[in-house]
C-alpha cells in the first residue's frame, strides 16, 4: 500500500473560492479576533475609568435609549437579513442573495443614522471629561466598522450582480456574512456596557 | 470564452526537468520595476525583511554605542542631556519594535513555506503589503529624529511627561501614530501566520507533525493578534489627547494616567514572549540539527510554548510593582510572574539533554544557539528575582533591570537570529558562510555581551538609576562603567565580523548543497537557493523528520519526488487543520502593485494626520477604497466567474 492512498490522493478537489475552505475565512476570523480586542480594550479602559471615579457615572445622567434602541433592534434584525441572504445562495438563490444583502445594507446605513442622532442628543463632548472622551471613541469605533462593514456588504453585492459570485465560488459571501455578525456581536457589548448597565444599576 | 471549472483531480507525477523549468518560469516575477515593487514570493519579501530589520539593529547599536561613551565615565559631556534622552528612547523603539520582530517575520516568511511543504505563504499580497507598511512606518518614525526632536521621553512613553503640557513638540505625535502605523504591519502580518499555519500545510502534515519552529511563531502571532490592539488604542488615546484636548489621561477631568501604563503593558509583556518565543523555536529546531538527533521531548515544548503565551497575558502589572497599587493585585501577579518560569525551564531541559543525548558538531550556529541557552538562564533568574515584590522595589529602574531585559532580548533574540543566518544562509543563497570568521564572530560577541552587560547587575545593586545622562564621580560607579563600555565596543565588533562574514560569504562563499548539515525538515528537501516555486511536486509528509525517517523509521516514508504537480497557474493545495487532508486547491496571485499602493496611501493618511493637513489624510483614506477594490477584486485567474478566456 503506498502512501497515497492513505492519504486519498488523487480525487477531485474544488478550485479557489470555496466557502469557508479559503484562507480568506481564516483570515477574517484573524482580523475579528483583533477588532474584539478592541472593543474589549476600549471597555476595559470604560469600566477601569468608572471603578476609579468618585463622581456619578455617567456624569450627565443616563444616557438615552430614544435612539440607541431603534439602532440595537435594526442591528439585531440585520444578522437574520444577512443569514438569509448567505444561505439563499448556498442554496442556489441568486435573488435571495440580493435582496438579503440590500435590506442588510438599508439596516447597516439605518444604524448609523440613528447613531448620529444619539451623539446628536447628547449633551457633552468628546473633551468634556473622561466619560464623554471614551463614549464617543467607543461609539465611533463601532459605527466606523459597521460602515466598513456596509461598504464590504456593497462590494459583495456588486461583484455577485456582476457574475463574480455564484453558488459555488461563494467564499466572499461567507466571509463578509461573517463579519456583519462580528459587527452586530460587538455592538451588542457596546449597548450593554455603555446604555443598559447605567439603567439598570439606576432602577 | 471556456469554462471556469469548479473542481480538479491533481495529477500525480514524478518532478523532472521540464515541470521544473515550467513551473519554474510560471512562478518567476515579470522583469523590470513591476516585478521589483510588485513581488509577492515569500522568499524575497523575507530577505527585505531580514535587511531591512538588521539595518535597524545597526541603528539601535550606533545609538547604544554613544550613550555608552557618555556614561564610561563620570561627568562626560559627549551628549547633552535632551540628546540623551533622545538616543535612549530611539535606542529602545528600534530595537524592540523595528529590529526583534520584524527580523524574525523575515526568518518565518523566508522559511514557512519551505517547511511546510507548500510553494507561498496563504495570502501573498498581504505579505507584500506587511512588508512595505513596516519600512513606510520604519521611516515615519524616524523622521522626527532627523530636525533634533526625536522621541524623547522612553519607548514606554508615560504619560503625564508624554502629554502637550509637558510636552509640546511633535516628537510624541510621531511617536504616537508612527506605533498604530506600525501596528498594522504587525497584525497584518500575524494573520496571515495563522491562515498559513492553519490551512497550507503540506498533505500529511497532520498537526502532529509540525514542526517547532512553526509553532512558535505561530503562538506569538496569536499572542500579537490580542496583544497590539491595547497599545495601538494607548497611543491614539494619547494623541487625541494631545491633538483634539480629550481627557483619556487627564486626572482633573476624570481621567487616569495608570490606564495608559496599564493598557501599555498588558501589550508589553505579551510581546516580550512574542519577539522571543520565535527566536527560541529557531534554537528548538536549528540545535537538535547539530546534535545530530530529533529534539527532545518535541511536544513538551510545543505545549510550554503555548502555556509561556497564555500566561503572558497575566503577568503585566510586574511592570508596575512600583505604582501604589493594592497588595492584592501585587500578590496575584508576582505569583503569576513565578509560574511563568516553569514552562520556560521545560524548553531550557529540552536543549540541554538534545545537547546532552546527542553527538554534537560544534559549528557556529551551534555555539550560538548553545550561547542562547546560558544567556536564557542568566537572563531567567534575574527576571525571576524581579517578580519577587519587596527586591522590585529595591531594583526597579536601576541598571539590575537594564541588565536583565537585556540578557533576555540580546540573549534569546540576538543570538538565536544570528545563530539562525549561519544555519539557513546556504540555504537562502547558495553559498556557505566563513566558519573561521564565525568563529572569532561568535567570542567577540558572547565575550563582549557578558563583558558589557553583567557588571550593569553590579551598577543596579549599588543603585544606579536607568535613563541618567551622567552620574558626580563619588559615587564610585565609574570603572563598572568603564568594563561596561568596552565590553559594549567588543560586542559591536562581533557584530561587525558578523556583517563581513556575510557580504563576504555572499560574493565568494563555498556553493551550498541542498541540505549541507544533514538537517531533518522540508526546506532542506529542495535546492539551495529554491527555485520560485519552492518545491515542483507538492511533498507528502508522513512524520515529523521527512529527511531523517531511514535513520529514525527504517524506511522513507514522505513522498518527495512524486506527488500532486498542480501547475495550471499559481496553485497549492489547501488541507484541513488537524489531518492535513487536502480539500481544496487554491488559487494565488501574480505580483502586483496594489500592496504597495493601499502601503503608501496609508503612509500618506498618517503623514497627514501628523502634519494637521486634513485633507491629505481624508484623500488617502477616500482612496483606499478603490484601492482595494483593486486589491480584492475577484479575479477568473483566482477562481471567481464561471466563464474564462482559453
Amino acid at each position: 500500500m503506498t502512501a497515497y492512498e492513505e492519504r486519498t490522493l488523487p480525487r477531485a478537489l474544488p478550485i479557489g473560492p470555496a466557502g469557508w475552505r479559503t484562507p480568506g475565512w481564516w483570515g477574517v476570523l484573524a482580523l475579528i479576533g483583533t477588532e474584539a480586542a478592541v472593543f474589549a480594550y476600549l471597555l476595559f479602559s470604560y469600566f477601569y475609568l468608572q471603578s476609579q471615579t468618585t463622581e456619578a457615572w455617567p456624569p450627565s445622567g443616563l444616557p438615552p435609549l430614544r435612539w440607541s434602541a431603534p439602532s440595537t433592534v435594526a442591528m439585531l434584525v440585520s444578522t437574520a437579513t444577512v443569514w438569509w441572504a448567505d444561505r439563499g445562495m448556498r442554496l442556489g438563490s441568486l435573488a435571495r442573495l440580493h435582496s438579503g444583502l440590500i435590506v442588510t445594507v438599508l439596516l447597516g446605513i439605518c444604524y448609523i443614522i440613528l447613531q448620529c442622532f444619539d451623539w446628536r442628543g447628547e449633551p457633552f463632548l468628546a473633551n468634556s471629561g473622561a466619560y464623554g472622551s471614551l463614549f464617543y471613541a467607543i461609539t465611533a469605533f463601532h459605527v466606523l466598522h459597521a460602515a466598513a462593514g456596509v461598504l464590504i456588504l456593497l462590494a459583495a453585492l456588486g461583484w455577485s450582480a456582476m457574475g463574480y459570485i455564484t453558488p459555488r465560488r461563494n467564499s466572499v459571501v461567507t466571509v463578509v456574512a461573517m463579519y456583519w455578525y462580528f459587527v452586530v456581536v460587538a455592538w451588542i457589548a457596546v449597548f450593554i456596557s455603555l446604555y443598559l448597565l447605567p439603567w439598570i444599576s439606576t432602577h | 470564452m471556456a469554462a471556469n471549472p469548479t473542481f480538479q483531480t491533481p495529477e500525480i507525477v514524478v518532478a523532472d526537468e521540464e515541470l521544473h523549468r515550467k513551473l519554474e518560469h510560471m512562478w518567476s516575477d515579470p522583469p523590470g520595476i513591476h516585478g521589483w515593487l510588485g513581488t509577492t514570493d515569500h522568499k524575497k519579501i523575507g530577505k527585505r525583511y531580514l535587511f531591512t530589520a538588521f539595518v535597524f539593529l545597526i541603528v539601535g547599536g550606533l545609538e547604544a554605542l554613544g550613550m555608552r561613551l557618555q556614561l564610561a565615565q563620570p561627568n562626560e559631556h559627549l551628549l547633552s542631556p535632551g540628546l540623551y534622552n533622545q538616543f535612549f528612547s530611539m535606542h529602545g523603539f528600534t530595537m524592540i519594535f523595528l529590529y526583534a520582530l520584524p527580523i524574525l517575520s523575515g526568518f518565518s516568511n523566508y522559511l514557512w513555506p519551505l517547511i511546510l511543504g507548500t510553494r507561498d505563504m496563504a495570502f501573498p499580497r498581504l505579505n507584500a503589503f506587511t512588508y512595505w507598511v513596516f519600512l513606510l512606518a520604519g521611516i515615519f518614525l524616524y523622521i522626527g529624529f532627523w530636525n533634533g526632536k526625536g522621541t524623547d521621553v522612553g519607548w514606554f512613553n508615560y504619560v503625564p511627561l508624554a502629554e502637550r503640557a509637558y510636552n509640546p513638540d511633535w516628537n510624541v505625535d510621531v511617536y504616537s501614530l508612527g506605533m498604530i502605523f506600525l501596528g498594522i504591519s504587525t497584525t497584518a502580518g500575524a494573520v496571515n501566520f495563522i491562515a498559513t499555519m492553519f490551512r497550507t500545510r503540506a498533505p500529511g502534515m497532520s498537526i502532529s507533525r509540525v514542526p517547532i519552529m512553526i509553532w512558535g511563531t505561530l503562538v506569538s502571532n496569536i499572542g500579537i493578534l490580542f496583544a497590539v490592539p491595547a497599545v495601538s488604542l494607548d497611543f491614539l488615546m494619547l494623541w487625541l489627547d494631545r491633538r483634539f484636548g480629550t481627557q483619556f489621561f487627564n486626572p482633573s477631568a476624570g481621567g487616569r494616567p495608570l490606564l495608559w501604563q496599564h493598557l501599555f503593558w498588558i501589550f508589553g509583556h505579551p510581546w516580550v514572549y512574542a519577539i522571543v518565543l520565535p527566536a527560541m523555536s529557531i534554537v528548538s529546531q536549528g540545535l537538535p540539527v547539530y546534535c545530530r538527533r530529533p529534539l527532545v521531548a518535541h511536544s513538551a515544548v510545543v505545549l510550554a510554548t503555548i502555556l509561556t503565551m497564555v500566561l503572558g497575558f497575566g503577568v503585566w502589572v510586574h511592570h508596575m510593582f512600583a505604582t501604589g497599587l493594592p497588595v492584592i493585585a501585587l500578590g496575584f501577579f508576582a505569583a503569576a510572574s513565578f509560574v511563568i518560569v516553569i514552562p520556560s525551564a521545560v524548553s531550557v531541559f529540552a536543549w540541554v539533554a538534545t545537547i546532552w543525548t546527542g553527538r554534537p558538531v560544534f559549528t557556529t550556529a551551534f555555539k550560538f544557539f548553545a550561547a542562547e541557552i546560558v544567556l536564557f538562564v542568566i537572563g531567567g533568574v534575574s527576571g525571576f528575582m524581579t517578580a519577587a515584590v519587596p527586591l522590585d522595589w529595591q531594583l526597579t529602574d536601576t541598571y539590575f533591570v537594564v541588565a536583565h531585559l537585556h540578557y533576555v532580548l540580546i540573549g534569546i533574540n540576538v543570538f538565536p537570529v544570528i545563530g539562525g543566518i549561519y544555519h539557513w544562509f546556504p540555504k537562502m543563497t547558495g553559498r556557505m558562510m566563513n566558519e573561521r570568521l564565525g568563529w572569532w564572530n561568535f567570542w567577540l560577541m558572547f565575550i563582549g555581551f557578558n563583558l558589557g552587560f553583567f557588571p550593569m547587575h553590579i551598577s543596579g545593586l549599588e543603585g544606579m538609576p536607568r535613563r541618567i545622562y551622567t552620574y558626580p564621580a563619588n559615587l564610585g560607579w565609574g570603572d563598572l562603567n568603564l568594563v561596561t563600555t568596552i565590553g559594549s565596543f567588543v560586542f559591536a565588533l562581533g557584530v561587525l565580523l558578523f556583517v563581513i562574514n556575510v557580504v563576504r560569504s555572499r560574493i565568494k562563499g563555498a556553493p551550498a548543497p541542498a541540505n549541507p548539515w544533514d538537517a531533518s525538515t522540508l526546506e532542506w528537501a529542495t535546492t539551495s537557493p529554491p527555485p520560485s516555486h519552492n518545491f515542483t511536486v507538492i511533498p507528502q509528509v508522513a512524520s515529523l523528520d521527512p529527511l531523517w525517517e531511514e535513520r529514525l523509521e527504517g524506511s522513507r516514508q514522505s513522498l518527495l519526488e512524486e506527488g500532486p504537480v498542480l501547475d495550471h497557474e499559481h496553485e497549492i493545495p489547501g488541507t484541513t487543520v488537524l489531518d492535513a487532508e487536502p480539500d481544496v486547491i487554491l488559487k494565488m496571485p501574480h505580483a502586483t502593485l496594489a500592496p504597495i499602493s493601499l502601503a503608501l496611501l496609508i503612509a500618506g493618511t498618517f503623514v497627514g494626520l501628523l502634519m494637521s493637513m486634513w485633507w491629505v489624510a481624508a484623500g488617502c483614506l477616500l482612496a483606499m477604497i478603490p484601492a482595494l477594490l483593486w486589491w480584492f477584486w475577484p479575479s477568473p485567474e483566482l477562481g471567481f466567474a464561471e466563464r474564462v478566456r482559453p
